[in-house]
């Protein structure tokens, strides 16, 4: 095998440099990890006994209603309702992983089809567009949010609708200043002399040239997507109650000062939701090293060694 | 500190024996500037429109009615009447229908022109301004149909132009015929019928007299709160809106014309705006002193009591909790209004774990009636008896499939989403579904839970609601079974606030007549017992505790003793030891 010349082909590569970088693989392991937390919640309630919703009024609190810090019955402890934290944190993941990933994906599709439009026509088209990207992230976030919830109920769809609304203009701004490059470059010109339409151009042309900053920004928006989804569930406009969600586990613990009381409560919600955005974030890094190597010339200029390896 | 322990115990002993007063004149001390923490701004100055049960502490302040209760730590000596303005608690003559009250000399009105003399005029004015058409009086609707010739009053009122001058000239002119003023240090009030309540109403705020001056403004309004006239021992001497009241001492105020409050410190300040996690920092720190609006979390009471906080305290105030059952929308083709069906939920709720949220018996007690403990009428008894209060789903599983849906029911439950709200509402949901009911909840905005949601009457026709976890304080302390009665369990055809399905039961009705009107007051708890027997029998509510409020309050806070109208240590009986 030594000194055998192999080809490799660019998602090799891609993937060679991602595994190299340590803390992209820590991250990358700790989500993977969680999504088999989030799939397997139904097992771990079976294996505790305990559901997400069951109260123990019994063994989950004092008589006189305070919870119990972690032990063998309660790995996590319980909280204020005699229910199990660690069976809760585990279904509380499927909601923040599947809010954060369909709410990215949703605003991805939506931010990279207006990029696309408004970059690729320009024009007023590119004006009524773009005005409309200032126009929604003028809009103070966090009001439009809580009165949208407050006049609607607060349901998942709603929580969705309402991430996506106001995260897809990052994304629409990123895509639509790589497209008004991509539109002047040959293959481009070369498309068009051929005859093909502004369609198949954006398609088969200048989509697949914007896999890279697709990828990375879906990645970033994903943990302020479970920031969001767990600031609606603080402020109570989650999804309703009983549901188990971290933001609301958080709401709960600082209700009534519980938290003075029992730290687990606010410990392991938060270290989940700190854990999860930051490894995110950190993937989301890893990623953009590793599918665009060009943009990590300020890392390579420091450690001359990897210069090697990565020219290789 | 140990030297104040000892006094404390000493003190407590004490007051069982002798006067508290006597104790209270050994190390008492005038002075200093006591600070009153709350969430929101004291809500009304005037005494005439609806006002939250936090504002009786500061009515207790800057107002005094005919009869007044005394702060004590004991429970009974907490709810007995006494005389404020009066100069004694009068005997009913006429067979208990009327009153004649001799007013105390020395007790002043804080007037633009000096002290002045309240007299009999004023008390009779105070009862006038209650039915004005420009802001009225919930509370009216206790003496409307008792005191001779006011409800005529009143209804000519309601034709007057709300406007400062024609209510002016309507009160001048007018008269309420049951209420006679013969001289001025003497008021005969002539009832309907007899009322064996009647002193306590006098007890309530909105019968507080009215200075002559005050039909210049309109109730409560900025002009009235600039020009306002005290008669308690303290004035407003600076208002800043949802931040900040200041109360200075009344000048006009006499300290031998007021048995009740010795008012010791010099000045009172009560802060909005402050949460309730901050309020007990500031209180175990000293920066504060007093709470105002804020609920102790029962969590802190229990850290509290480990660690030995001695400042810890509870008062019976009536106050009790329920689940209202919506009687009146068509969802689920009426299921509700089926007798079974709310039987059910009697049996299905867990109130044994409602009373465990709260911190145990000690704060709370499962109630099964509409009375509450402390209030007269109030008995054991279990119409619905489950195991140790648990519930029992299987029973309630049975009355449902018999009343039809052995499929169990869906129902919408909003919860007031704030303090203990969204813990109740899962221990309820648990339990309810556990006998095959489907709750689903609804988090609801304290700001919108009642004023929106609940107390607009459209909400449950249109069946934005099946369930609600609600609460209800009495008016007033003690005999207060009419204040539980009246507002919540009679309908007469004008849908009440408070009844929010429009309960209504004429063979209650006339036991409740016949409680109100004995003079003997034994006969008169066993009268309620029956109506509360009655109501039960075809549930509107689902009843869940009866609830004694946490005090608490800071160290430099000495003689702290519960107000029971005002459900918080009393401000003008407490002195300052920094």
């Amino acid at each position: 095998m030594t000194g055998e010349i192999k080809q490799r082909s660019s998602f090799e590569l891609t993937m060679r440099r991602l595994l190299s970088d340590r803390a992209g693989l820590v991250s990358l392991s700790f989500i993977l990890a969680l999504i088999a937390v989030a799939i397997g919640a139904d097992a771990i309630a079976a294996i505790t006994g305990h559901s997400a919703v069951a109260q123990f009024h019994d063994i989950g609190l004092t008589p006189t209603g305070l919870p119990v810090p972690p032990g063998t019955d309660f790995l996590f402890g319980s909280d204020q309702l005699g229910r199990d934290v660690m069976v809760r944190l585990a279904y509380g993941a499927r909601v923040s992983l599947s809010i954060g990933v369909v709410a990215s994906l949703l605003a991805a599709l939506i931010g990279v089809t207006v990029g696309l439009v408004a970059g690729y026509f320009g024009g007023w088209i590119d004006g009524v567009l773009g005005r409309l990207m200032d126009l929604v992230m003028s809009i103070p976030v966090l009001l439009c949010m809580l009165s949208l919830v407050a006049v609607f109920g607060s349901s998942l769809a709603l929580s969705v609708t309402v991430i996506v609304f106001f995260s897809w203009t990052t994304m629409g701004r990123v895509i639509r200043g790589q497209v008004l490059s991509l539109k002047e470059r040959e293959f481009v010109l070369a498309s068009r002399s051929m005859g093909a339409g502004h369609l198949s151009i954006m398609v088969t042309d200048i989509l697949p040239n914007l896999g890279a900053p697709i990828i990375i920004y879906t990645t970033m928006m994903v943990p302020t997507s479970i920031i969001f989804e767990a600031t609606l569930s603080f402020l109570g406009l989650g999804i309703a109650p009983p549901a188990p969600s971290w933001g609301g586990m958080l709401a709960e613990a600082a209700n009534n000062s519980i938290y003075m009381f029992a730290w687990w409560l606010v410990l392991f919600p938060g270290l989940a939701l700190l854990l999860t955005t930051l490894s995110f974030n950190i993937l989301g890094d890893a990623l953009r090293d590793a599918l665009d190597p060009s943009s990590s010339k300020h890392r390579l200029r420091k450690k001359p060694s990897k210069l090697v390896e990565a020219a290789s | 500190m140990e030297h104040r322990l000892s006094a404390a115990l000493a003190l407590g002993a004490l007051t069982l024996a002798l006067m508290s007063s006597v104790v209270v004149a050994q190390d008492a001390q005038t002075g200093g500037t006591l600070r009153v923490l709350g969430t929101a701004e004291v809500d009304r100055f005037d005494t005439v429109p609806p006002a939250t049960a936090d504002t009786g502490s500061f009515f207790r302040a800057t107002t005094r009615q005919l009869i007044n209760f005394a702060a004590s730590t004991d429970p009974q000596e907490q709810i007995a009447p006494q005389a404020d303005l009066a100069d004694s608690v009068p005997v009913p003559t006429d067979d208990g229908k009327t009153y004649t009250f001799k007013l105390r000399q020395g007790a002043n009105w804080d007037a633009p022109g000096g002290p002045r003399q309240i007299v009999a005029a004023d008390v009779e004015r105070g009862f006038m301004r209650l039915c004005n058409p420009s802001i009225p009086a919930p509370a009216v609707s206790y003496f409307e149909d008792l005191i001779v010739g006011f409800a005529d009053f009143c209804a000519g009122f309601g034709g007057v132009e709300p406007t400062v001058e024609a209510m002016k000239a309507y009160i001048e002119q007018g008269d309420v015929a049951g209420i006679e003023t013969p001289a001025d240090d003497t008021v005969v009030f002539h009832l309907n019928y007899a009322a064996n309540d009647f002193i306590y109403l006098l007890t309530l705020p909105v019968t507080t007299p009215a200075p002559v001056e005050v039909l210049d403004y309109l109730p409560d309004s900025p002009d009235y709160r600039d020009n306002y006239i005290s008669n308690g021992p303290y004035t407003i001497a600076s208002y800043v809106p949802d931040t900040k009241v200041t109360l200075e001492r009344n000048p006009a105020w006499q300290a031998e014309s007021d048995p009740l409050r010795k008012a010791y410190v010099d000045t009172i300040e009560v802060i909005a705006g402050v949460q309730p996690d901050a309020a007990m920092q500031q209180l175990q720190s000293g920066d504060g002193d007093m709470l105002y609006d804020i609920n102790v979390p029962p969590v802190t009471v229990q850290m509290l009591t480990m660690q030995g906080d001695d400042k810890i305290s509870t008062l019976a105030e009536g106050a009790s909790r329920m689940i209202w059952i919506n009687t009146v929308s068509e969802n689920n083709d009426g299921a509700l209004r089926n007798p079974l069906v709310r039987q059910a939920l009697n049996y299905a709720v867990n109130k044994a774990a409602v009373v465990q949220q709260l911190g145990g018996r000690e704060f709370a007690t499962p109630l099964n009636g509409i009375f509450p403990l402390g209030i007269l009428g109030h008995h054991d008894f279990a119409p619905y008896p489950t195991p140790d209060d648990q519930g029992d789903p299987e029973r309630a599983r049975a009355l449902l499939a018999e009343a039809g849906y052995p499929d169990g029911l869906s129902l919408k439950m909003p919860f007031r989403n704030a303090g203990n709200g969204a813990s109740e509402a899962q221990v309820l949901q648990a339990s309810l579904e556990e006998a095959g009911f489907k709750i689903e909840l609804v988090p609801t905005p304290p700001s919108d839970f009642y004023p929106r949601l609940i107390t607009n009457f459209d909400n449950a026709l249109n069946g934005v609601w099946d369930l609600v976890p609600s609460g209800w304080s009495p008016d007033w302390p003690g005999g207060a079974a009419r204040s539980i009665f009246q507002p919540q369990y009679t309908y007469d055809g004008t849908h009440g606030t408070f009844n929010f399905s429009d309960y209504n039961n004429e063979e209650a009705n006339a036991i409740a007549a016949k409680a109100l009107a004995t003079s003997d007051l034994a006969e008169a708890a066993l009268l309620w017992n029956q109506v509360d027997e009655i109501v039960m029998a075809n549930p509107p509510t689902v009843p869940l505790i009866s609830q004694t409020t946490v005090l608490y309050h800071g160290a430099g806070v000495q003689n702290f003793l519960p107000y029971a109208a005002g459900g918080n240590g009393d401000w003008t009986n407490v002195w300052l030891k920094r």
